[in-house]
Parts: C-alpha cells; sequence; structure tokens
C-alpha cells in the first residue's frame, strides 16, 4: 500500500444551545474544494485533503505541523435534525450548524 | 533509557543558530499547546515562516518586526469602554539573518499565515568612501 492516505483527527467543539448544535472543526490549510462532508444516518462524516505545500527550493528548518489530511466521523444527538444541517469553512475553521427536531422544542400550552 | 528520552530534537537548531536560542526554546514549549505551530524554511534569500490559525484573519493577528526577530502574537478584540485585553499568546522568532522590512509580506490562506522575510540585502554592513 504504497498510495496510502494518512488522516488526522482534527480539533474539534460542539456545543448546544436550545435551538440547536455548533460543531467547529479545526482544519488549517483545507479549503472548500478540498473537503466532503456527508451524513449517513445519523452520523456526521468529514474528509479534507490537504492543499497545503512546502514552498519549493526552501530548506525546512522547524516543522511543528505537516500536511495534514483530516477525517472525522462523530453521531449527532437524537435530538439533532439531520435534515437542517449547514456548513461554511471559513478561514481553514468549519462550523455546521445543526438544528433540533421541530417536535423536541418545548411547547407553551396555553391555559383556558 | 533515560538519556533517550532527554534527547532535545531541536537542539542542533541552537547549534545553528547560537545558544542560548529563544526562537527554539520556545517551540519546544509549543509542545505543551501554548503556541500556534510554526514552520520555518529558509534559503540564501529570504526565510519562510508557516503558522496554522484556523479560524483567524489579518485583524485577529499582530506582526512585529525587529531587525532579527519577528514577533506574532494574537490580537484580542478591543470592546469599547475597556481595556485592552491581554494577547492570548505571542510568540518571538529570532531570525538568522536581517531582513528587509519594505520588503517583508504576509499573507492568509485556508488558516495558515505565510510570513515571507527577504534578506536585507548588503546585511547591514555599509562600505565607506576613503577621502
Amino acid at each position: 500500500m504504497n498510495n496510502e492516505e494518512k488522516f488526522t483527527v482534527p480539533a474539534t467543539k460542539f456545543v448546544e444551545s436550545p435551538e440547536g448544535y455548533e460543531l467547529k472543526v479545526s482544519l488549517p490549510g483545507i479549503g472548500k474544494e478540498d473537503t466532503e462532508l456527508h451524513v449517513e444516518g445519523r452520523t456526521l462524516v468529514l474528509k479534507a485533503h490537504s492543499k497545503y505545500q512546502n514552498p519549493a527550493g526552501f530548506r525546512q528548518i522547524a516543522a511543528e505541523f505537516e500536511h495534514e489530511n483530516f477525517a472525522m466521523s462523530a453521531d449527532l444527538p437524537e435530538m439533532a435534525d439531520t435534515s437542517a444541517l449547514s456548513a461554511k469553512l471559513e478561514n481553514g475553521l468549519l462550523t455546521v450548524t445543526i438544528k433540533k427536531r421541530p417536535e423536541t422544542q418545548p411547547k407553551s400550552i396555553e391555559i383556558l | 533509557m533515560n538519556t533517550i528520552l532527554n534527547i532535545d530534537p531541536w537542539g542542533f537548531l541552537d547549534d545553528l543558530f547560537g545558544v542560548p536560542n529563544r526562537t527554539f526554546r520556545e517551540m519546544r514549549a509549543r509542545a505543551a499547546g501554548r503556541f500556534p505551530p510554526v514552520n520555518v524554511f529558509l534559503d540564501d534569500n529570504a526565510i519562510l515562516l508557516d503558522m496554522q490559525l484556523p479560524g483567524k484573519t489579518a485583524k485577529d493577528v499582530s506582526l512585529t518586526l525587529e531587525p532579527e526577530a519577528v514577533i506574532i502574537a494574537d490580537r484580542p478584540a478591543t470592546e469599547e469602554g475597556k481595556e485592552p485585553a491581554r494577547p492570548a499568546w505571542s510568540r518571538r522568532l529570532d531570525l538568522p539573518f536581517r531582513v528587509n522590512a519594505d520588503k517583508a509580506n504576509a499573507k492568509f490562506t485556508n488558516g495558515i499565515l505565510r510570513i515571507e522575510l527577504p534578506k536585507a540585502e548588503k546585511d547591514g554592513v555599509k562600505h565607506i568612501a576613503i577621502q
């Protein structure tokens, strides 16, 4: 397997609010065209191929990060509405916004 | 066994740029997750620094160039009527040569900041004509 691809699990942050969830994923060096994001059942699957290149003709004298491809999957909570997902990738930070299913939202009951 | 664990992988850089070298001491401190990671590249004419800063843009970072060092720091958002917050992190990287500040440039691409610092042409040497 010479062409085996390596993937790193990216740093993530998952926040819940009364209306939904927000998932933030650090994808430094990754552009929109390099990212695949889809939902399989309740599982969110992310794959990103890095196009980050070391500058040609330079000698590397310190290396604290690499050309990283990122991959992760996450099971979304029961209350998540998998049909109401939106995602944006800005400056190497992916934000996925997930709404909660409408029937899980609190309802106020009118007292007659 | 302990000797192996005590080997400092960045030690050779101290030899390269003089001891003690703050730049690479800080890089080791980075292992503790206190600084954004940086890659450093060198050729005969320039030094290139790539820093991972996902989600950041030009307004979130401050760059200060000294004759032989560059300081990259977080620029906290200022709230009106409040004292400016302290930067969450700041990295000072010593440079192996004097750089031409006028030709330096920095650019963000997908959360990676690339700073290009061309070497000062005469490395600070001035020729004096003898009368």
